[in-house]
């Protein structure tokens, strides 16, 4: 019994604790969800469709370079 | 050490060979600043589109297909070691000034110029080592193959784009462009990949015919070409194989998860000691340690892999070698194997929810090794990168900052209630969406998704700064 305190013992302390930290947590309201949502998501599609359209660009461009090569 | 030497003495030498960045001598506006970043960007982006001169093919099983996620690499382009070479020697003087091994005195500009030196030299002998390792390795075919000539000139030009790796980002980090530049590449590779699996137009030959690879673009064609709707419509969200719809519902739901988490926060008020008692407060994150310690369980999983495949393809059969990990071709082709034993199998996520039914042990240790692994990386992360109470602490009685309510030397002790328990709980809940992720199918992989959400999160943190600051310089 002993050794099995020792082990759960720590981990129930760092469970309360975690329940502690996350009660004390500052959460985001609907609003500023929302408006970290949307930016992420524009910053999210804007670099992925960069990322796309290079790629998309250079699949004929590629094939031209190794076809010849 | 004797009469003061000291180890990054050894590095003052070679400064002036290093290519370097002069720091900007003045302030660089605003918009000159994201100019900056994007013609990086694009440097970056093009050479991960340009194919290596010189290759005999790429065909061969790829050993680093569960590590290019995280590390901004393209299989067969000039950007193929992405930026390992960069993030490895980052690591590695991270760790050896964090745990004392160098002595370092951030007070010391030459100490610090020394360290960058070090770390920008040790990026180029990395480059290096793993250019003629991916060669003779045979990568790109065998060296007798290429020959030794085309040999050299495909480690010369891997050498070359890692060396541009490390120009960029020290070209963002000297205060001309947003952010780091590892931070910029790493998400938008993840993001283009994403984007990619969604709309691509290209075709893939499948039992039915040829297929749309993008998921979006299949739904629209599986609609207008099937006279039978409902049978396309579960085709294109259920289809095995290729990005489905269902793939893209879940990656935009653990966005949206991700993003809800960021927000949390304990914020602790500070007032400053001068300046007439300024009030001010100190956000301690849920996600404490960010992305880091997904990025550390990738790229311990990734190396073990690596290892694993290694000894696997020589030593098949040997005791030690199979509990390290079994491995066979994947049945979906495109050359990778897939761990169908020993430990890199318990370590890899189960395929399905069948998967997971049949072999109910393998998901459990999966998950306790996720969780485990990613808690104990944030908790070492913070001793480490010089972010733990007892820094944070230093930090602000240099910065002159106290605690309200709190005598000076309980500031530490009142960081302790919280910074820890953040970083490891934090660390966990890193670790489960991940978990939850891959587990959902969603596209670009647990791993991929939550880097680059909280990159770009950490991205629009840098930019209201950048703006502030700038009106703050315009409103004297």
């Amino acid at each position: 019994m002993d050794a099995i305190d020792s082990v759960f013992d720590p981990l129930r302390e760092f469970a309360k604790d975690s329940v502690r930290l996350v009660k004390r947590c500052h959460k985001p309201d609907r609003k500023e969800f929302s408006k970290v949502a949307v930016r992420t998501a524009i910053g999210f599609v804007v670099m992925g469709f960069v990322g796309f359209f290079v790629k998309l660009i250079f699949i004929p461009i590629n094939n031209i370079i190794v076809g010849s090569g | 050490m004797g009469g003061g030497f000291r180890v990054l003495h050894l590095v003052r030498p070679f400064l002036s060979f290093l290519p370097e960045v002069q720091t900007a001598d003045r302030k660089v506006p605003f918009r000159e600043k994201v100019i900056y970043t994007v013609i990086s960007l694009f440097i970056f982006l093009v050479c991960s589109q340009l194919p290596l001169y010189g290759i005999h093919s790429t065909t061969g099983a790829d050993p680093f297909y569960w590590m290019r996620v995280i590390l901004a690499s393209n299989r067969g382009t000039v950007m193929e070691l992405g930026i390992t070479p960069i993030v490895t020697s980052g690591l590695v003087m991270q760790l050896l000034a964090g745990s004392k091994i160098i002595e370092v005195d951030n007070n010391v500009r030459e100490d610090r110029a020394l360290l960058n030196g070090a770390q920008k030299l040790l990026g180029i002998l990395i480059a290096v080592g793993e250019a003629v390792a991916y060669v003779l390795s045979g990568m790109y075919g065998s060296v007798g193959q290429l020959g030794v000539g085309n040999a050299i000139l495909i480690i010369l030009q891997l050498c070359f784009a890692g060396i541009i790796v490390i120009c960029l980002d020290e070209l963002l980090q000297k205060g001309y462009g947003l952010g780091s530049g590892i931070s910029l590449f790493i998400a938008t590779n993840i993001c283009e990949n994403i984007i990619w699996k969604a709309f691509s137009p290209t075709t893939i030959n499948s039992g039915r015919g040829a297929e749309f690879e993008g998921a979006v673009i299949a739904l629209f064609h599986l609609l207008i070409t099937r006279t039978d709707k409902v049978r396309a419509l579960r085709e294109a969200f259920y289809r095995q194989n290729l990005p489905n719809v269902t793939n893209l519902l879940a990656t935009v739901l653990i966005f949206l998860i991700v993003i809800y988490f960021q927000g949390f926060r304990v914020v602790l008020p500070v007032r400053s000691k001068n300046a007439r008692g300024q009030q001010g407060s100190y956000p301690i994150k849920l996600f404490y340690t960010s992305n880091m310690p997904i990025i550390l369980q990738s790229a311990l999983v990734s190396n073990l892999y690596f290892i694993s495949q290694l000894l696997h393809r020589k030593y098949s059969g040997n005791f030690f070698v199979d509990l390290l990990g079994k491995w066979k071709e994947s049945e979906y082709g495109g050359g990778q194997s897939v761990p169908v034993g020993g430990i890199a199998y318990y370590i890899t996520a189960p395929s399905s929810l069948a998967d997971m039914a049949a072999n109910p042990f393998h998901a459990l240790f999966y998950l306790v090794f996720m969780l485990s692994a990613c808690a104990l990386f944030s908790k070492t992360w913070i001793e480490v990168s010089g972010s733990s109470a007892r820094d944070v602490a230093k930090q602000l009685k240099e910065q002159q900052m106290v605690m309200p309510g709190h005598r000076e030397s309980n500031l530490q002790k009142e960081l302790n209630r919280y910074i820890p328990t953040a970083a490891a709980f934090g660390g966990i809940c890193i670790g489960a969406l991940t978990v939850l992720a891959d587990f959902m199918g969603a596209i670009g992989s647990g791993t991929g998704i939550l880097l680059a959400v909280t990159i770009i999160y950490q991205y629009f943190e840098t930019f209201e700064k950048e703006r502030a600051s700038e009106l703050g310089f315009f409103g004297f």
